[in-house]
């Protein structure tokens, strides 16, 4: 009688399968830029539980600008890193996180101005996100935060990178977060050859 | 040949940058070819939860020692007269109660939270004469003392709507 190979033992499959694994984030630097040290230490705590490697806390837009400043100018150390994603309050003295944003955007080194940057507030008016979106926020996270919200945002930002928009009056994120086909008439008038298209852009 | 004629060549209207994504990249290969959603450690989200609840568990005093801050700083701000000095205090009770407001919403003291927001967001109106400030701001002080001191947390019941009402009062009359 001739073996069959045409259904293997579920067990060996298994360990086959390409099981998908979470996001390892040890090699991450993370700023949060928050007035309430009560919520900072909460957030810094939340993230260091998540597993990333490094935590900037900031108490204002101001300090967070200079940290930046002084990372960009340093950055070729070795002992110092790079900021990956930052975590903004909005409502903050000495710097809000309007204030923050606006620079981060208006920056002219690229490791500054395509940074991700979620907003996170206990304002959740409709004014506050779309005041945030169209300053070049990539998320917005409504406090009380919560390990699924926040965990949420973070993934957000991994998973898929927006493309940046230079338009006369913005630059950030693309706010059109998905590509859907449109059934009415076409009303963005911009002629294809007054859109340029930068492929490939390496933020380093 | 030269187009001098044409006027200066315009350039595109719009530039997007498609972006290579470096935070995969820096969590190495196995990421960096995955298409798709990513996800944390369900046990990471778990244990940050943990400590949401873990810092709740303190949470009555820290607001109660906020809303110490917060009333030696309107004792204080009371007494100012320039409007510069009564700017810094305001902006420090400001802080305060936004994060009594913070720490309110996360940790069910709904009550302290709904007065917090309020008292914040009335401490930086300046259209308001001092006198008419003055009673609205007491008002609130009241409110979130009694609130925070006989440890009420949600936002509805009697006693709670008491307090809202004394708050409203004030607010209608003065505000």
């Amino acid at each position: 009688m001739a073996l069959s190979f045409n259904h293997p033992c579920p067990s060996i499959m298994a360990v086959f399968e390409k099981k998908p694994q979470p996001y390892d984030l040890s090699n991450f630097t993370i700023m949060v830029v928050e007035d309430s040290l009560y919520m900072q230490s909460l957030i810094a705590s939340m993230l260091k539980a998540f597993g990333v490697g490094d935590i900037i806390a900031c108490e204002n837009g101001k300090e967070a600008i200079e940290i930046l400043t002084v990372l960009q100018a340093t950055k070729k150390s070795r002992h110092l890193t790079t900021v990956d994603i930052v975590l903004t309050d909005w409502l903050m003295p000495n710097g809000s996180g309007q204030d923050l944003l606006r620079w981060i955007r208006a920056h002219d080194k690229d490791t500054i101005r395509f940074l991700p940057v979620i907003v996170v507030s206990g304002y959740t008016t409709a004014f506050v996100t779309s005041t945030a979106r169209d300053l070049g926020a990539h998320e917005t996270l409504a406090k009380p935060v919560s390990g699924t919200s926040l965990a949420s945002r973070i993934c957000s930002v991994i998973d898929a990178p927006r493309s940046f928009i230079r338009a006369p009056d913005y630059f950030g994120p693309d706010r059109r977060r998905q590509d859907l086909p449109y059934r009415g008439m076409e009303r963005r008038m911009i002629p294809a050859d007054e859109i340029k298209v930068v492929k490939n852009v390496h933020v380093e | 040949m030269s187009t001098s004629n044409d006027g200066p060549k315009k350039g595109p209207k719009i530039e997007m940058y498609k972006l290579v994504n470096n935070l995969k990249r820096r969590m190495g290969n196995q990421f960096e070819k995955q298409e798709g959603e990513g996800f944390l450690d369900p046990a990471a989200i778990a244990e940050a939860d943990k400590l949401i609840v873990s810092l709740c568990q303190t949470s009555s005093e820290t607001m109660g020692a906020l809303y110490d801050q917060l009333n030696v700083e309107w004792g204080r701000m009371r007494q100012l007269e320039s409007s510069v000095e009564r700017d810094a205090a305001a902006q420090k009770i400001f802080t305060a109660a936004h994060e009594i407001k913070d720490i309110g919403e996360m940790c069910g003291y709904e009550l302290a939270a709904h007065f917090a927001e309020s008292l914040r967001d009335f401490i930086m109106t300046t259209k308001l004469n001092i006198k008419a400030q003055v009673i609205i701001i007491q008002a609130h002080m009241d409110a979130l003392q009694i609130t925070i001191k006989q440890d009420i947390k949600v936002d509805a019941g009697p006693k709670a709507d008491e307090l809202k009402r004394m708050v409203k009062l004030a607010i209608d009359k003065y505000g």
